[in-house]
Formats: C-alpha cells, structure tokens, sequence
C-alpha cells in the first residue's frame, strides 16, 4: 500500500509540475511599453471629456480624496476619513500626512482645496488644519462618492502649466496626443511601482498596436470591442473589464409632445440589438436597454432588449406625421459608424426616417457613456452626459436605484443599447496584468518577468 | 450632530472552537456541516423572503397567484430550493394561494439575481393588460465557507486562523494551544492582538506601527516571540519590541538590522560543525538575513554566515533542513531558482517552486519537511511538502490549493507548524491559516 502511494505521489507531482507554474513574488525594475488608440490632448483629469484611456492615463498621475472598489464601496484616498453635519451640506474631509506632490512639496489641506476649487468654481471650499471642508448649497448624502469621480483629482496645477499629482508615477516626457513617458515615484506613499518607467504611444490606430504587439515594441496594447474574440484566438492574452461602458442613443432635447415621445418608443422597439451584437460586435458586449449593466445593479433584465417590430409599428402608426430625424456618432469611431448604419435600418423597418450624419447638431447621437462602479454615481454621470435632469437616489439599494433609472428612462431621451467591456492584451512578460471590473488597469502593480517557458 | 461615514473595516473572526478534544472537535465539525444549510436559510434568508412577499402581497392582494422562480444568481442549487421554499411558503402567510396561469388573477415572475454588494430578488408582476410592476428586495450575501483539502502519505493541514480586509504580514500565536486562541497579527499599519473569548475573537489592544518612510509595495514582515519581552516585529528598514507587560506598548526605530531566517525554537547557538558528526540534528544555526528596505526581497548578506558564504544570491524566503553533518539552507531566489547551500557549496536548481518556501520540524517521515508554493494560474496558488533525501527534494504530499495568491508563508515560532496567507479572490480579504504536517498513519 505504502509502495502505491509513493508511486501515485510521484505521478501525481510529474503530472502537477506540467500544470503549476512557479508562483513568485513581484519583481522590480525595467520599463513597460504601453501603446493606445487614444490620444488626449491633455492629462488634466478635470478636462471636459471622459474615456477610460485618459482615466487610466490619469490615476497614474493623480489621486482622489476618497476611492470606489469594484464594488462600488467607498475607500480612502488622500482623506483618510470623512464625515458630514447632519444636514449633509457641509463635509469634512480628513486629509492623509505626510504625502508629497511630484516636485516634492506637501500636499497639505489648503493645497487639496486649492486644487478642488480650481476644478469645480462652483463648489464653496475650504481648509482646516488638516480636514478640507466642502459646504455644498442643497444636501448630498451621496457626496463622498463624487469626490471619487477621477476629475475630483487633487492637482497641483503650476503657472508654467505643468501639472503635479501625488500618484504612483510621475511624467517625465509628454508630448500631447503622441507620446508620454512616466517615471516610478521612489516615494510613493503607498509603496513605489514594481516597473521603473512606462513608455506609452498615443493616438495608434489598430493595426499599428498589433504590429508592435507582435514585434515585441509594445507589452500592452488596447483592444477594440469587436476585436476581442479575434485577438483571443490569434493568441494574445487579452484582460476584459465588465461591461462597463454604455452605448446609447441620446436625444438632444427632451420629446416636446406625446406623439414624439411614441415614436422615440417606436425606434426604441426597432433596434435588434442580439443581430447587432453578433455581427458587429462580434458577440461582445451585453445588449441592454437599462442604464446600469446587470452585473452592477441586480435587475438590468427586467428591462426587455429584444426588437418587437410589430410593436414599433403599432407605436408609429399612432402618429400621423413623422419627422425625419438625424443620428450622429463619433466619426473616428469605426464601430459607432457601422452601429448608427444598422440602427438607421433597424428604423426604417418601423416606417421611421433616420438618416446618418457626422453634423454634431443631430437629432440624437449614438454615445459611448463610460460608466463608474458605484451605480449612483454612474446614474448620476450618465445624467450629466446625456443631459438629462439629475437623478433623486434615496440610497444604493436596488429598489431606489430601479426606482431611479426607471424615471430617467422613462423620458425616452436616452435609449440604451448595449454595455460594453474595456479591453487589453498584455504580453506573458507583463505579470499581474489586470483590469478590474470597473476598467481600471492599476499598472503600479505590474511587473516585469521573464516568459513563460 | 454629527454622522460619520467612513470607519475602517472591522475584521472578520474565524472561531477555531478552541479546547475541544479532536473527536469531539470532528463530530463537532460534521454536526456542523449536516446543519449548515438549516443554519443558513434560518439566518439569513427568512427576512429577505418575507419583504419580498410583503412587496409582491401589497401589489396583488391576497389571492390565487402563478408564480415561478428563476434563479439568475451564483447561488447554488440546494440555497435556490431553499429559497425557492421559503418564498412560497412566506407568500402563503400573507394570504397568497398558489395557482396555475389560467386559474390565478396575476403570474408572478421572481428572479433570484445579485450585485456586487447583495443578492437582488425582483418579482415582475403581471395583472391581465396592465404593464408589469417590479419590486424587488436586496439581502445581504452571506459570508463564504471554505474547507481544507487533505491528502496522503503526508498530509497537510490547514486551520483557519484570522481574516481581514488589510494584507496580514504574518500572525504570531501567542500561546501553545493547537489551535492558537491568543494571537497578534502584524499588518502595514498596526500590530493586534486578540484573544479568544467565549468562543469569539476579542481584540485585546492595537499597537500602532509609526513609520516616517512610505512602505514598499509587496509589503512583507515577520513577528518572532521574543524571551524577556512579548514579540519582536520586523518590518523593511524598521524594528518593532513590543513590550511584555501592561500597558502594553510598541517601540520601533528605524533598523538595518538582518531578519532572523528561523524561529527561536529551531536555532542552536552553536555553530555547526561541518563535515563532523557532531552537528545538532534537532537544531539549526541561528542565522540572519538583511532585508532590503525598500524593496521585498532579502539581500543575500547573511549573519553570521552559512559555512564559507557571508553572501548569497538576492532571495525572498528561506528553509532550513537539520542533517546529521550540517544544515542545509534552500534560498528562494528572485530570480526563480532554488539555491541549496550547505556552508561548502550554493548549488542553484530549477525545481519550479514559488518564491515563498519554509521549513517545518514534525514527527513525520524524514523529520524535516519543506513547504514550498506554486501557482495554478486558474485556481489559485498552492502549498506542498517536500523532503530532501539528497539533493533533490521529493514530494511527501499532495498540493493543498489556497482560493488566491499565497502573499506570506513564514515557519512558527514551535517550528513544527507554518502561517501563510492568502488573499482569497472571491473576496479579496486576507486570511491566515497554520499549515501543518500531519502523519500518515
């Protein structure tokens, strides 16, 4: 019996070492060469647009007062506490010590109102000792969670137009929409980065990021939605958010009767958005027709995401006059084309005219909304974006969420049509590379090590 | 007034049912395990399912009512009957009869789904024309159970000691109970201590590390039981004594000072004699390692030295095997091999291990055995012993699979026993087991 265990124990290790990998610690040193399709003009975290490129770009660079994890919890950042008066108008933030600015002076609480006033001239701010107090006009139990939002940043912006964070890298050559080039912060106070430098091309287009992820030039590139399945097949190691981005049509202004309103119904019914899926997005993505992804909010599927032709028709046929309508998209955006192209098809199917255009003053606009992780906030940023009035969220429980988006939706100005994930390919180099539900690639905690065998 | 919002977590207990004799630990244990799911629908899913039926009630009247259930959440199959029970059973308190479709005056369609935070229960309401309503409820998921895995000639064990949110560095058992009921647990910012009290953990004092310099990333640190004071805490580039008597206190400095490489229990004063006889088989040389301070590795500057070598290559943890003629160091090296150095020669091998090894001294087999990790990239890392006939090691166990990256594995202060810790990925916390190695019989 004894000779038969040691037989199988030996077997069994021959048979576990081809499965197991040597586990190892992180490792320090070398330089990531990281090359995106985005090419921001600007590393300001309060500029006008959002993407998740420039947040990602920018949480190397700088941080938030308060964080959001995955869940959508709240967590420390820069303040280690916070606290409100009971009527939630007036919020005092405790600020972290000991925590320096790139060009090495102390962040301090006035420093981090300076930097929150610069960024939102409406807000009242100001500083205590070591507590940064935000007196708001109306009360918002929900306020730390803004804070969290990445153009609530701390930044030290200086009079040569340099900008200085306290995050885990700092710039070291930045030439806007084309290259920039980071440096490990040695004093980083959560710990330094793993990597030395990372090196990013901006502003590639696709064929020129696989080109240098084949050749070795670049260990991390951003994957198009629709390339995802294709990537995966051709070998890449490819890391996938949730689905995390919204992809709507918006309406430019609210339906200024009944009868506009049933035809925005009408198109809403129209879309088939399981066709669109598998052919244009290449069975990526999650068709939707609630603003919050399902995996976020719990109840996504009791909003119905499949065409009903004959019902659109119904809602069309209660209108005597239609208008013709224009849809914009994004003209960079090669899969924004093609969605608009098959929506406008899908509306001609229900008797609606809908023609595409790249004039900016259209009708409604097919917009890629990236969404947070805290279903509030995103609630909230979704309203912003699309213009819509701000949501009244009692709290985080599912039922005042529903009850939120159901009144947001319930206007048809926006109409969702899918969630998408955001994608990257890493090379087996690139250890711990990882993108966490909510899109954030956190490449402080990267490594370089050797291929695998 | 004023209403906080933000507090730090409070850590989760894991009760060892301390004291208890082993067989009545295991009948305890399988008692346990037969009553669970009763335990858990009592607990957790009674007050969920009846606001559930008390929202569905209010929107359709006591009645006759089609209702189905779908389950669209991670729950399992035997919690969805569960469940599925429990709501029918609420909804008949509140007045509801069941029916058929043709016979019933609405249809009930209730989802069982999840969020992050929670389990999210919807029931779309359909009453003859009328657009669907929804309501819905969230319950609270509840905390996971995770159960060792054993396997022969060896086996090993491992008993759940403490979890929490923050990265435990190490744990430190402060008392001699085979199941540790008195424990400080040493993390970035703070040492605690907790004692086992009424079958719960109370937290008896936490002692705060003060460190004027931002810690390295991968932080690592290591507690030993210290003889004319309580422990002594090593941190990168910093001391801690904590003293022995109340109040108690924390006094650290910033220090160079090389890391013990193996607990008190295990270590001989005495030197060993190479190529002798005479060599302790019971002991090995108290030897100490420099530890980079802003890195996560052990510089390979070891004092006194091992043998001829003051040095040795970069490396993150060590082990050491007692033989009759010498003491045989194995290095986890950064750069992935093994190094065995036995005073007289550093022999590199590749045996496919990770970089957190430790030794333990048991009863068992050849005495000494290795404990070294590896990773699943799928499943998680994984813990295995080994023994070292010659130079080569041979495995004297299955691999026990941890639910995530393994961040500490550090011998104990008996030597007989090892802590390590795993940050689960279900729930991202940190939770500190003792790895032991247990005869096969």
């Amino acid at each position: 019996m004894r000779r038969f265990v040691w037989l199988w124990l030996a077997i069994s290790s021959l048979v576990g070492a081809q499965c197991a990998l040597s586990e190892t610690r992180p490792q320090y040193g070398g330089t990531l060469h990281v090359s995106l399709h985005a090419a921001p003009g600007s590393l300001d975290p309060a500029s006008a647009t959002d993407s998740f490129e420039l947040r990602n770009l920018t949480s190397l660079l700088f941080e938030t007062m308060v964080e959001t994890d995955d869940a959508g919890r709240l967590r420390p950042g820069l303040s280690s506490s916070w606290q409100s008066g009971s009527n939630q108008r007036r919020w005092q933030f405790r600020l972290r010590r000991g925590i320096k600015f790139h060009d090495g002076t102390l962040l301090t609480a006035e420093g981090a109102a300076a930097a929150l006033r610069a960024a939102n001239p409406a807000w009242r701010v100001l500083s205590e000792a070591d507590q940064v107090i935000i007196e708001l006009d109306a009360p918002n139990a929900t306020f730390p969670a803004e804070l969290a939002l990445r153009r609530h940043a701390i930044v030290k912006r200086n009079s040569d137009g340099s900008l200085a964070g306290t995050g885990p890298f700092h710039i070291s050559d930045w030439q806007p929409g084309k290259k920039l080039s980071l440096a490990a912060e040695e004093s980083y106070w959560r710990g330094r980065p793993f990597v030395d430098a990372i090196e990013i091309e901006l502003g590639k287009n696709t064929h020129d990021q696989q080109l240098a992820f084949e050749l070795g030039r670049a260990q991390l590139i951003d994957v198009p939605a629709e390339q995802v399945h294709r990537d995966a097949m051709a070998g890449y190691h490819a890391i996938s958010s949730q689905p995390i981005e919204l992809l709507a049509l918006v309406f430019t202004r609210e339906a200024q009767s009944p009868e506009e309103k049933a035809l925005r119904e009408a198109l809403a019914l129209s879309i088939e958005r399981s066709s669109i899926r598998n052919v244009l997005l290449q069975g990526t993505g999650q068709p939707t027709a609630s603003i919050l992804p399902n995996w976020m909010n719990g109840y996504g599927f009791v909003f119905p995401t499949d065409a009903n032709l004959s019902a659109a028709r119904h809602a069309r046929e209660q209108v005597r006059a239609t208008p013709a309508w224009t849809i914009s998209y994004d003209a960079g955006d090669g899969l924004s084309r093609l969605i608009a192209e098959r929506v406008t098809l899908n509306a001609r199917d229900a008797e609606l005219n809908l023609q595409p255009t790249s004039n900016s003053s259209a009708d409604v606009r097919l917009a890629r909304i990236p969404l947070t992780s805290d279903a509030r906030s995103a609630l909230v940023e979704v309203a912003r974006a699309a213009d819509l009035p701000m949501p009244k969220i009692a709290s985080d429980s599912a039922d005042d969420l529903y009850t939120a988006e159901s009144a947001m939706l319930s206007s048809r100005r926006l109409i969702p049509l899918f969630h998408l994930p955001v994608n990257y390919a890493c090379a087996a180099t690139v250890k711990a590379c990882q993108v966490s539900s909510s899109g954030a690639w956190n490449l402080q905690n990267v490594w370089l090590g050797p291929p695998k065998p | 007034m004023r209403s906080a919002v933000y507090n730090s977590a409070i850590p989760k207990v894991i009760n060892p049912a301390a004291g208890m004799a082993s067989g009545v630990r295991l009948l305890t244990f399988f008692l346990f395990v037969l009553a669970l799911p009763l335990c858990v629908h009592a607990a957790d899913w009674n007050a969920p399912e009846q606001q559930l039926a008390h929202k569905i009630v209010a929107i359709t009247g006591p009645g006759a009512i089609a209702v189905t259930i779908d389950n669209r959440s991670t729950l399992g199959q035997r919690e969805v009957e569960i469940v599925s029970n429990g709501l029918r059973a609420a909804l008949e308190a509140t007045g509801i009869r069941s029916a058929t479709p043709e016979q019933a005056v609405a249809t009930v369609a209730i989802s069982l789904s999840e969020n992050p935070r929670a389990y999210v229960w919807v029931a779309e309401i359909h009453q003859g024309s009328a657009a669907p309503v929804v309501v819905m409820i969230s319950a609270v998921r509840p905390e996971g159970t995770t159960l060792a895995h054993d396997s022969v000639p060896l086996m090993l064990r491992k008993t759940a000691v403490w979890s929490q949110q923050d990265r435990i560095l190490d744990v430190l058992a402060l008392d001699d109970a085979p199941t540790p009921a008195h424990i400080a647990v040493l993390s970035a910012e703070n040492i605690s201590l907790y004692r086992m009290q009424n079958a719960k953990w109370t937290l008896e004092e936490s002692l705060a590390i003060v460190h004027a310099r931002p810690w390295p990333r991968d932080l690592r640190g290591r507690l030993f039981s210290a003889k004319d004071h309580l422990l002594d805490a090593y941190l990168p580039g910093m001391i801690c004594h904590a003293t022995a008597s109340a109040p108690l206190a924390l006094n650290c400095r910033e220090s160079d000072d090389p890391w013990p490489l193996a607990p008190i229990s295990l270590t001989s004063s005495a030197p060993p004699s190479f190529g002798t006889s005479s060599a302790a088989q019971s002991a090995v040389m108290s030897t100490s390692a420099f530890f980079a301070s802003s890195r996560n590795f052990f510089t390979g500057a070891l004092a006194p030295s091992v043998g001829k070598f003051s040095t040795v290559a970069k490396f993150f943890s060590s082990a050491a095997i007692s033989r009759e003629k010498y003491v045989l160091w194995l290095f986890a090296s950064v750069d992935g091999q093994v190094h065995l150095v036995d005073g007289v020669t550093d022999q590199a091998a590749r045996l496919n291990w990770g970089s957190d090894i430790a030794s333990v001294k048991t009863g068992c087999g050849a005495g000494w055995q290795v404990l070294a990790t590896s990773s699943d990239t799928q499943n998680g890392d994984q813990v295995r012993a080994f023994e070292f006939p010659d130079r080569d090691p041979v495995p004297v166990s299955a691999a026990m699979d941890f639910p995530g990256e393994i961040t500490a594995l550090w011998t104990e202060s008996k030597g007989d026993t090892a802590i390590a810790v795993v940050q689960n990925r279900e729930s991202g916390e940190y939770e500190a087991v003792r790895l032991a190695v247990a005869c096969n019989q």
